[in-house]
């Protein structure tokens, strides 16, 4: 049994049409899977009922052997934090403090701790010099920073992030992502929805939505080959790749090919 | 002359933490046409700090600023109709959501336009024909914007602001949440409309590759200081971009890899994917 299960999973919004159609997938403990897919393709509508924010119309989600439904859904929100599309619909507190500390609370999380993970989390994300500011103020790379620490310090076993690093300048981006390979590393497994195609290249598998179905689930060095799905789905592949592409005719550009492969793969 | 800052700083002050001034002592001018303008920098740079006078929705605390003969100070005056300004400077905000309020997407983007005193079938049509502009069909026309998804709303809001048919754009951060081909969709309708009317148009982007294929002018503000005013391929040329939490084009950098990893000699300089090809194609050593 894999990690987690999901199957012929469906919704809809207003009975009319699926907004998510037939899903079936499994993913496995530790893994890092990129979410890739045209706008409206059903990307948040699938994170959102992998939380149980949302009632699947039909089909079954069970994560960690435990299947999702009304009784179980407290159970499963402890393994599984989600960092919001847009970060003001995670905040509902006075200060960036209370922000960060939210997640916590729901967790019971015991007061001399959790000031110790706001602390270290805020520093994760540059933002403990903001402690003590009204979330609505901040710009709108620092509110997606303090999204992204209050659901670090949760310390969940999975993490979705949806779009979460959007509105990061390229360096707060690259610091970011060198902290969460950390946690990988030390067995965070995270689905991370995305449109920026060098972040995908990090994955383990790369999950290609079309029109609420899985249009592609591939190991990312595969999926890289195949062209087709990327301009099928409103994507484009990195630059290295579509250069090396271009030279695919010719043997007097192997040396280069395989260069721009070995960039694109571990840059 | 369109716009045109004179030592401009803005200080937000707060009940938690007293004053904090977001850009200080900016001065740089945006002619009324021809103006294709990147604005770039890191996180809580003053990006948005600095879109939001251009269209005068909010004051310098100091310096002053003149949006097409107008000048704009700390003090509202009652002589000056902000409403004409911000009808002739369409903002775009970060945040679609701070922007769509209406029940159907129809209402929303035909809010601007009926502002103008034209009718209302003409506004209609307006909302389908921007609407379009932006890749989305008719069947959006009656959704609530609520209900969208975020880079459908992210269309909505910009469509919004096409339909008042501004004489200077301002789009904060218009291609985040975009898909790839959304992104390349809209950023060749703005540069379509620029090339056509000659309207100023000043994009916010964190987009490296964009500023460099598109924009023959940056903006770089740093800890809320201008610090770069120019030809974005000077800025690339530049070591150490990092420290100004920029980065380099894919470009760039792949071209860079290439030389150094195999020991030859390309110019790394290269805007587009085609530029890249030509240059690795026509090299000598290999
Ligand atoms: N609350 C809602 N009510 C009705 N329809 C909705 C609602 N939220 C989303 N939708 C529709 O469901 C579809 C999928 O939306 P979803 O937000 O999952 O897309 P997405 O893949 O996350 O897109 P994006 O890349 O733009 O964020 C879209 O067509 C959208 O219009
Ligand atoms: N209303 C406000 N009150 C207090 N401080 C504010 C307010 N609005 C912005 N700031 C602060 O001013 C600074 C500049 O904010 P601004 O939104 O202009 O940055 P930005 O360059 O657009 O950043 P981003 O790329 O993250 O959107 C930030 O440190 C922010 O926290
Ligand atoms: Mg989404
Ligand atoms: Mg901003």
């Amino acid at each position: 049994m894999s990690y987690i299960e999901i199957q012929k999973l469906s919704y809809s919004y207003n009975e009319k049409t699926n907004v998510l159609d037939d899903i079936n997938i499994d993913i496995e403990k530790g893994e890092w899977i990129a979410v890739l897919g045209h706008n409206g393709s059903g990307k948040s509508t699938l994170a959102k009922t992998l939380v149980g924010l949302l009632e699947p119309k039909t089909g079954d989600i069970t994560i960690d052997g435990i299947t999702l439904g009304e009784e179980t859904a407290y159970e499963i929100r402890k393994k599984i934090g989600i960092v919001f599309q847009n970060p003001d619909n995670q905040f509902v507190g006075v200060t960036v403090k209370d922000d960060i500390a939210f997640g916590m609370e729901n967790l019971c999380v015991p007061r001399e701790e959790m000031l110790e993970k706001i602390n270290f989390y805020a520093k994760k994300v540059n933002m403990l010099d903001f402690l003590d500011k009204e979330p609505a103020t901040l710009s709108g790379g620092q509110k997606q920073r303090v999204a992204i620490a209050g659901i670090l310090a949760m310390q969940s076993d999975i993490i979705i992030f949806d779009e979460a690093t959007s509105m990061l300048d390229p360096y707060s981006k690259e610091e970011l992502i060198q902290y969460i390979k950390t946690l990988h590393k030390d067995g965070l497994t995270i689905i991370m929805i995305t449109h920026d195609i060098n972040e995908a290249l990090l994955a383990d598998r790369i999950l290609v939505m079309n029109k609420g179905k899985v249009f592609a689930f591939q190991e990312t060095e595969k999926i890289m080959k195949d062209k087709e799905t990327f301009t099928s789905s409103n994507l484009e592949l990195p630059v290295a790749l579509e250069l090396a592409n271009s030279l695919a005719q010719d043997d007097k550009f192997k040396e280069i090919r395989d260069k721009l492969w070995e960039y694109a793969l571990t840059k | 002359m369109g716009i045109r800052f004179n030592q401009v700083s803005h200080g937000y002050t707060s009940f938690a933490d007293g004053l904090y001034t977001a850009i200080k002592d900016i001065s740089f001018e945006i002619s009324d046409k021809n103006e294709f303008i990147a604005l770039v920098g890191h996180t809580g740079s003053g990006k948005s700090t600095l879109a939001k006078h251009m269209n005068a929705l909010i004051f310098p605390t100091s310096g002053t600023l003149e949006i097409f003969g107008k000048t704009i100070t700390s003090k509202r005056d009652k002589k000056i109709k902000y409403n004409d300004i911000r009808k002739k400077v369409g903002l775009v905000f970060q945040f679609p959501e701070y922007q769509l309020f209406e029940e159907t997407v129809e209402k929303d983007i035909m809010f601007g336009p009926m502002n103008f005193k034209i009718s209302k079938e003409e506004a209609k049509a307006l909302a389908k024909e921007s609407l379009n502009l932006v890749g989305l069909d008719d069947s959006y026309l009656t959704r609530n914007p609520y209900n969208l998804s975020g880079g459908e709303k992210k269309r909505v809001s910009i469509a919004g602001i096409l339909a008042m048919n501004p004489d200077i754009l301002v789009l904060d951060e218009p291609t985040s949440g975009l898909d790839p081909a959304g992104r390349r969709v809209l950023m060749d309708l703005f540069k379509d409309i620029h090339d056509k009317t000659k309207k100023s148009v000043i994009i916010i982007t964190h987009d490296m590759d964009l500023v460099y294929q598109y924009f023959n002018r940056v903006l770089v503000m740093n800890e809320g200081h201008l610090i770069f005013d120019g030809d974005p391929e000077k800025l690339f040329r530049e070591k150490d971009l990092f420290k100004n939490h920029l980065d380099y084009p894919n470009t760039i950098k792949v071209l860079d890899y290439l030389n150094k990893s195999l020991g030859i000699n390309l110019d790394i300089y290269k805007r587009t994917i085609e530029e890249a090809l030509l240059e690795i194609k026509g090299a000598e050593k290999l």
